[in-house]
């Protein structure tokens, strides 16, 4: 293999697919980077089994030649070597050269590289993902509905299925969900779907979300969504990303959401947030964080006490109750993680006595919805 | 004391019973009084250690945990007594009761300890040695056991000064003043100062710190470096300096953690053997923190191997801190499977720590807390109630179950 690429579109690469590079593998290739020329461009590649990403950096783009292929070949590089050196290269551009042995020169400027590469036989391929269960969406919607559902995912091993998000798929409306039993959050959109596409019960693990979150860039451009036997394909422009599914049935989750409520309260999100943000800290941490609602006719009243540092309280006026009064505790970390990923100024709570999960939703985007369930004080 | 130019003007009392267990066996069986009295285990059951001696049968060089046959080797006419738990815990608390007419300041430091504050009550009493005199009179005359007492300014010096020096006083009684530190503290072995195991010893030795003066006047820099906080505090200790309050026993409150440790009645070779007794454990480790009001995050449990062969010892912390035997039990099972070797196991202990308490509970989708919850404390009611074997889980009943046994026992000794 011989290349010579620029380096700025070098660097982008690697940044793109370092996220799947394994840290702790027992497979030392799985700590390499994958680089493959041919007459498309050269290919880079990682996985830690789990994700893995793929991105080609095409010879041309917009007939400005970027990556110039001399030699057709592949090899893999260390990442961790590999990438910190090609960010502080000096030139412009980037020659990169495979010798015997796997022995790779990297020169640019004056500067030049003998590395120790691997073989890239031993480098696992990627999953080839039959195709017939493609949907498109918005690269910046699929990013929130990510950023939305995936803080809600269990971080226990206990319960495997519950570190993932909930795919499903019907009449061309996504829908994910997300729980850890004490919480839940939905988020739902219309995708671009063939008609009779339908899936239930893919559980996509919240970790790669996180990263696939990271890679969806903020437009409306497309991208496609392949779903398949295990594995879940995103094809973003020259990038893929895919990821392994959870196996195991996902709990029924279609009962716990409440359709009714007996007190509605509707508030401004940025006073709300502060208000739960100031008693948070004076709760106690061993004690679940617990912050308490006294929602009267004319106002809400949020108090947080612990023992050892003492108590607080705060009123909101400025807000609109439906219903009966309501005195009810829960712990103020999952609100504050429910409202951080809320870009709406009001919001509704709504709430069925003190001992019921209770419901966050927007006014304007009836698609979103956070569960809380509460604490009970004995 | 002197040396940092503090002051210490508390007065500080440690109460010791000598041969606790055997005294009171001796008090309620004039018989055996003046004859060596051994309270220990069953001989039969390889549990059977020495718990506590008599004087006369300390003269035979009888020690606590000594094997009930090397006790028989000794003194064969050792009188040798199964311990009545129950009885020993009555008397213990009927001496704290005659603290009580003194202070309210008791600290019960454990079942034959007392530290009592005594600071201010010179007027009522007419002094610490007043209030020793009439203590041990009462104690002897209430429940025919001897004490020894400590008086001095705080109380690792009240305990240090109990241990060395009241028990040889004629009188039984014997008081260190901060003058008297450097005099009678400083020539002990350095083994004598309270915190001292014979591993510390260790590392004292092969630093030349032979007595207690020897660490005293040792670099505190060193101390530090080599032991981090416990040095700062073995060189206060050492130069008899101890800020710590007499606290009356608030024992739920304080509690940091609990466990329960047993020795098999025969090493246990299946994991189905050893997983009833792990669910025997967990039963009563979660009873403990119902009871205490707490529940606890961090699960640990004690494996020994047949013949002392090793074992192990390892901790698990769960997402939620919980008292319910069905969680603690899992956790303790996963515990074991990961660590067993699959060696015949001889004993087996399950505690927890990281408490806190059990006022809150954050409600969740897929489980019933409040039900099971409802379900562990009348169970617990019913235990209560009616006895320890009125509610008994089925495996409890099978040839490996050991709840029935442990019912009639108090910390694994005979009530």
């Amino acid at each position: 293999m011989k290349i010579i690429i620029l380096k700025n579109a070098l660097v982008q690469a690697i940044q793109n697919v370092h996220k799947a590079v394994s840290s702790k593998s027992t497979i030392p290739v799985l700590s390499g980077i994958k680089m493959a020329a041919d007459e498309s461009g050269l290919r880079f590649t990682a996985t830690d089994l789990e994700i893995g990403i793929e991105t080609l950096v095409p010879t041309l783009i917009d007939d400005e030649e970027i990556v110039q292929v001399k030699e057709a070949g592949a090899i893999v590089l260390s990442a961790r070597f590999f990438g910190e050196i090609v960010r502080k290269l000096p030139g412009k551009t980037v020659e990169i050269e495979v010798k015997q042995n796997y022995l790779t020169i990297i020169r640019s400027g004056k500067t030049e590289y003998n590395l120790h590469g691997l073989d890239h036989e031993e480098f696992p391929r990627l999953p080839q993902v039959a195709g017939n269960q493609v949907f498109s969406v918005q690269s910046d919607i699929l990013k929130d509905m990510i950023r939305q559902t995936s803080l809600a995912v269990s971080s226990e091993e206990i319960r495997p299925v519950l570190t993932g998000v909930l795919f499903t798929l019907k009449n061309g409306n996504l829908k994910f969900v997300a729980t850890d039993s004490h919480r839940l959050a939905t988020r739902e959109s219309i995708v671009e779907a063939p008609p009779e596409m339908e899936f239930t019960n893919v559980i996509v693990p919240g970790k790669s979300l996180n990263e696939l979150g990271r890679l969806l860039a903020d437009n409306d451009v497309l991208v496609d969504v392949v779903v398949a036997e295990n594995q879940v394909l995103v094809k973003m422009g020259h990038t893929q990303f895919y990821t392994r599914l959870i196996d195991g049935q996902y709990p029924d989750i279609s009962r716990i959401i409440p359709t009714t409520f007996k007190t509605g309260l509707t508030v401004n999100t940025k006073e709300l947030q502060g208000a739960v943000e100031r008693a948070s800290l004076v709760a106690k941490e061993s004690d679940n964080n617990v912050v308490r609602f006294n929602i009267k006719h004319d106002r809400l009243e949020i108090t947080s006490a612990s023992p050892d540092a003492g108590k607080m309280s705060e009123p909101i006026d400025e807000i609109q109750v439906n219903g009966d009064e309501l005195l009810i505790a829960f712990n103020s970390k999952f609100f504050m993680d429910a409202l951080r990923v809320i870009d709406s100024p009001d919001l509704l709570i709504e709430f069925t006595g003190s001992m019921s999960p209770f419901l966050i939703k927007l006014p304007d985007n009836p698609t979103y919805l956070h569960l809380i369930l509460p604490v009970r004080i004995y | 004391m002197t040396r940092y130019g503090l002051t210490d003007k508390r007065q500080i009392l440690l109460v010791d019973m000598n041969s606790f267990y055997a005294s009171v066996e001796q008090a309620q069986n004039p018989g055996w009084r003046g004859k060596p009295v051994v309270i220990c285990g069953d001989p039969e059951r390889r549990s059977g250690i020495v718990l506590a001696a008599s004087r006369e049968a300390k003269a035979f060089g009888i020690k606590t945990v000594d094997p009930v046959w090397e006790v028989r080797q000794k003194c064969p006419q050792a009188i040798l007594v199964r311990p009545r738990m129950e009885t020993y815990v009555e008397v213990s608390l009927r001496i704290m009761e005659i603290a009580k007419r003194f202070t309210p300041q008791v600290e019960v430091f454990s079942i034959d300890e007392l530290f009592l504050d005594v600071t201010g009550t010179e007027k009522l009493w007419g002094g610490p040695w007043e209030v020793a005199r009439k203590f041990r009179e009462l104690v002897r005359e209430e429940t025919g056991v001897v004490c020894s007492v400590g008086i001095s300014y705080n109380k690792l010096a009240a305990k240090v000064c109990c241990d060395t020096m009241a028990k040889k006083a004629p009188e039984g009684i014997h008081e260190w003043k901060a003058e008297d530190i450097e005099r009678e503290m400083h020539p002990l072995p350095v083994r004598e100062l309270f915190g001292v195991g014979s591993r510390m010893e260790k590392h004292f030795h092969s630093r030349g710190l032979v007595t207690i003066g020897d660490l005293a006047n040792y670099p505190l820099h060193l101390l530090k470096k080599r032991f981090g906080v416990m040095g700062e505090v073995f060189h206060l200790s050492a130069n008899g300096i101890d800020y710590s309050p007499v606290t009356p026993n608030t024992f739920a409150k304080d509690m940091k953690g609990c466990g329960h440790m047993m020795t098999l009645p025969r090493d246990y070779e299946s994991a189905q053997e050893v997983e009833v007794v792990i669910l025997e454990l967990a039963e009563e480790v979660g009873r403990r923190l119902r009871r205490m009001q707490k529940r606890g995050r961090t699960i640990n449990i004690m494996c020994g191997y047949k013949g002392f062969m090793g074992g192990f010892s390892r901790q698990f912390t769960m997402s939620e801190a919980t008292n319910l035997t069905r969680d603690l039990y899992e956790a303790a099972r996963k515990l074991f499977h990961q660590h067993w070797n699959g060696s015949p196991v001889r004993s087996i202990g399950v505690s927890i720590d990281n408490l806190v308490d059990d006022t809150v509970q954050q409600l969740d989708l897929f489980r019933d807390w409040e039900r099971e919850r409802r379900l562990a404390y009348t169970l617990d009611n019913l235990q209560d109630r009616f006895g320890k074997t009125a509610v008994l889980r089925a495996t409890s009943l099978t040839a490996a179950g050991q709840a029935l046994q442990r019912a009639g026992k108090i910390g694994g000794h005979y009530k």
